[in-house]
């Protein structure tokens, strides 16, 4: 029975952590802690120009004086700041130029990843199978990005952020911290001040894109940060997908992920954005390591009708703390947000969204489903908000959470902030457990506890997985079962 | 941080705000620069109050008569109407009553908040023990001054089998909020927790409340309405907590607003906190303005549109105000109600 092959499979391959491996490459770190210097060194190392050298002792000065959020359901003992290397890139004698000069034990490394690299595999592939141009990132660099040729035909820029500040300083100096700006929240600040690579994204007037962009990030280096900085800038009438993939090795210590991503849909662009988040939760039975994900993502619908859906999936993380949002500035536009989050263990999440509508006639839809389990805790927290001026502003919200065993938590923290009277809103959420109903009906039918759990748990968070690109979507459900392992019986 | 502490110290450091997570939106830390004076003791009449002739009434912070607290002894039905007064402008004061409901008794407390003068401070707590198997119904009506600072806070402890039915209707002041905290032993406990705020000019109110679940079967049920005109401002914010181990929980909560004009604004927060698996939890929160195919249908039927509006509000509100149970509660209800949307 396939299912069954399947379920044990997958048991098999992910008893443990599958992404947990650590590879053995020649890197180069700056030293560790946090100073100016630091930023000096690693504005020198990737080249930057003096405006950019600025910006970030800038963003420094002003993180120095902020202080750390508490506010979240989250706990973890205070960071040390200067307790960890914010700069970590494989060694090379020069940024490679190709494919071939990149060490093969990165290749490796996302081979082992599934990550299809390599053109040729993807060509390979069945003919007319869809094409997805790669940005990597290792620790602090970008080590590769492919399709580059196509894409620049089509005239979308895609490349690592260094690369962009060096050769289309202009668009980054335009857009950068546009959308969140330096002295947005403490992590973002210090994002701001230390940020090392990261993917940046143009697509001109009426130009959609021709595929599907993708981005992978892998935290190798121990006892390091990952501070990744990614900019979509999508121009009038222009569409892009984008997709995020995110892995680490299995570690004692824990590891600070502070990224921000920053969109611009101008008059009606469309940006799609998919996360699925795997970092590495930490040990399930003690919680020891892990990764904490305070991520700042913004979109700005600039422009009037246009539209921006955030879809994720998180499922790794020791701590995860982010929240997607939309700025919903132009008349008529539009922001949707579909997320999965998932916890087992010892895991804690708080995510959720904004939805800030400002223009008239603005739209957003929120779904959310949270799953808890082991002795994890998983919050959702939302905002929806309408200012004066959004007349006819609507919002849906959803949010189901769904428990699994008697230790963990699930709350729903919604904010409605609504300021006109054209403004209309609502909101509805559920907390259940599975249903004890529809698990003896499935088991009744010969499947066994564990494939009864994941065939409700898949039913439950479908209205999402159907929002994601196909490859991902596939993907994304074997994580939802792999996440779960270990939660019933 | 709380009001009641910043008056009894005099110490404005003591108020809550904005960056307090339960204060957001009743900011008193960045509205009170300087506490007004203590309020000084009044002896003369204060008249009847909405629910009629009181048994308790306390004056500027101060309990009339010789009781200090109000005590239901086990078995036995009253109903009780206590006042809290202000009667003294641009003073502040603090007034606190314990109820205490003994096993099986039943008391309906029909309990009004009302302005007698302009731009007080005043702050109510009232402790609330209510025994095994006992039931409380508390109806608040507010007649409050619009320039006119308040807080009243209740803290209910439940016994196994007691019930709880409270109804609070909120007419605003410059700030005004009204805070239930209940402490729910589940165990065949139920409560109810209504609420209504009806709002115009540039008043405020906040009801919020916190019920946290801690035994097993615990049962609650919220329903707030809202309408808020001109350049009002409405706020809930309903918690309810299910901690470790009280399974069976059914808890159900619903607000739902009105904004009837372009400046008026609703803040909203109906939170889950849950941590236990085997329960039944829900929320709802809609805002919007009048259904415009419900006002359609209503003016096909001859009616003009002020009136059609006033009907579809009233019903709106009108689903709090049928739950009272207690029949004079209910018309004093009503009647507050009738007053505050007739204009």
């Amino acid at each position: 029975m396939a299912v069954a092959k399947q379920t044990v499979e997958h048991v098999e391959a992910l008893e443990k952590y599958k992404h947990g491996f650590v590879t053995e490459i020649d890197q180069e770190f700056a030293p560790k802690g946090l100073d100016a210097d630091t930023i000096r060194f690693i504005s020198a190392k990737k080249d930057e120009p003096e405006w950019m050298l600025n910006w970030r002792l800038e963003a420094f000065e002003r993180w120095l004086v902020l202080e750390e959020p508490a506010w979240a359901k989250v706990h973890f003992p205070r960071i040390d700041y200067q307790d960890a290397y914010y700069y970590a890139a494989p060694k090379t004698k020069q940024g490679p130029k190709s494919l071939d000069e990149v060490d093969p034990e990165i290749l490796a490394t996302y081979d082992k990843l599934g990550i299809p690299i390599k053109e040729q595999m993807v060509l390979a592939g069945v003919e007319g199978a869809p094409k997805y141009a790669v940005d990597a990132v290792f620790d602090s660099v970008s080590v590769v990005t492919t399709f580059k040729k196509e894409l620049a035909e089509a005239g979308v820029i895609f490349c690592s952020m260094s690369e962009a500040i060096r050769e289309h300083g202009d668009l980054v100096r335009k857009y950068l911290g546009s959308v969140v700006p330096v002295s947005d929240n403490y992590y973002a600040c210090l994002n701001s001040a230390v940020f090392s690579d990261g993917s940046f994204v143009y697509v001109p007037p009426g130009v959609r894109c021709p595929m599907e962009l993708s981005t992978y990030f892998r935290i190798n280096a121990a006892e390091s940060g990952q501070f990744e900085r990614t900019l979509i800038i999508a121009d009038k009438g222009s569409y892009v997908s984008y997709l995020e993939g995110c892995t680490a090795p299995t570690r004692d210590e824990n590891q600070l992920h502070a990224a921000v991503v920053e969109l611009v849909a101008l008059d009606d662009a469309e940006i799609k954005y998919s996360t699925v988040q795997n970092w590495y939760p930490g040990d399930p039975e003690t919680g020891k390591g892990g990764i904490y994900n305070f991520v700042t993502k913004r979109a700005d619908c600039r422009g009037p009708r246009s539209k921006v859906s955030w879809t994720q999936v998180e499922t790794g993380s020791a701590i995860t703390w982010k929240y997607p949002s939309c700025i919903l500035r132009g008349d008529e536009s539009s922001g949707e947000f579909y997320s999965i989050a998932i916890t087992n263990g010892r895991q804690q999440a708080d995510t959720g969204t904004k939805m800030i509508h400002l223009g008239a006639n603005t739209r957003s839809r929120i779904i959310s489903k949270g799953i808890s389990a082991g002795r994890s805790s998983n919050t959702y927290r939302g905002l929806v908000s309408a200012h004066p001026k959004a007349k006819g502003a609507r919002n849906f919200t959803q949010c189901d959470s769904l428990l699994i065993g008697k230790r963990c938590a699930a709350h729903t923290v919604p904010y409605i902030e609504a300021r006109n009277g054209q403004a209309v809103f609502e909101h509805e959420a559920t907390t259940t457990r599975l249903s004890e109903d529809q698990l003896f009906y499935v088991m009744q039918r010969g499947l066994s506890q564990e494939e009864a759990v994941q065939l409700l748990v898949n039913g439950f968070v479908k209205d999402v997985l159907q929002e994601l690109p196909m490859e991902f979507a596939v993907e994304a459900q074997k994580l939802v079962a792999i996440s779960l392992e270990g939660s019933v019986g | 941080m709380t009001l009641s502490a910043a008056i009894r110290t005099g110490d404005v450091a003591q108020l809550p705000g904005k960056r307090d997570e339960d204060w957001r939106w009743t900011d008193l830390r960045g509205l009170i620069r300087v506490l007004p004076p203590p309020s000084p003791e009044v002896s003369g009449e204060v008249g009847d109050g909405p629910f009629g002739p009181a048994e308790l009434t306390i004056v500027n912070g101060r309990l009339r008569g010789d009781t200090a607290a109000l005590v239901v002894p086990a078995g036995e039905t009253r109903t009780v109407r206590l006042r809290f007064v202000s009667a003294s402008e641009a003073t502040s004061h603090g007034a606190h009553l314990a109820v205490e409901l003994g096993e099986g008794a039943r008391l309906t407390l029909l309990e009004s908040h009302e302005g007698r003068a302009a731009d007080y401070v005043a702050d109510a707590v009232l402790t609330i023990g209510v025994g095994k198997d006992a039931a409380l119904e508390r109806i608040v009506l507010t007649n409050d001054d619009p320039g006119a600072v308040t807080v009243s806070t209740a803290i209910v402890t439940l016994g196994y089998g007691a019930r709880l039915s409270q109804t609070v209707l909120a007419g605003g002041a410059k700030r005004q909020r009204i805070e239930t905290r209940v402490e729910h032993p589940g165990h065949g406990a139920q409560v109810r927790l209504d609420g209504a705020y009806l709002l115009a000019a540039q008043r405020h109110a906040d009801l919020t409340s916190v019920v946290t679940h801690d035994g097993v079967g615990g049962v609650t049920d919220q329903l707030a309405k809202g309408v808020v005109r001109d350049q009002a401002r409405g706020v809930f914010q309903g918690r309810i907590v299910v901690a470790e181990g009280a399974d069976k929980t059914d808890a159900r909560m619903g607000h739902h607003a009105l904004i009837l004009s372009d400046r008026a604004e609703v803040d909203a927060k109906p939170e889950l906190e849950i941590y236990a698996d085997d329960v039944a939890c829900a929320h709802g929160n809609t805002v919007g303005a009048l259904d415009e195919d419900a006002l359609f249908y209503i003016r096909q039927r001859g009616v003009p549109e002020p009136e059609a509006r006033a009907l579809l509000t009233e019903a709106f509100v009108g689903e709090v105000v049928e739950r009272i149970e207690h029949e004079g509660a209910r018309e004093a209800a009503a009647a507050w109600v009738a007053a505050r949307l007739g204009g």
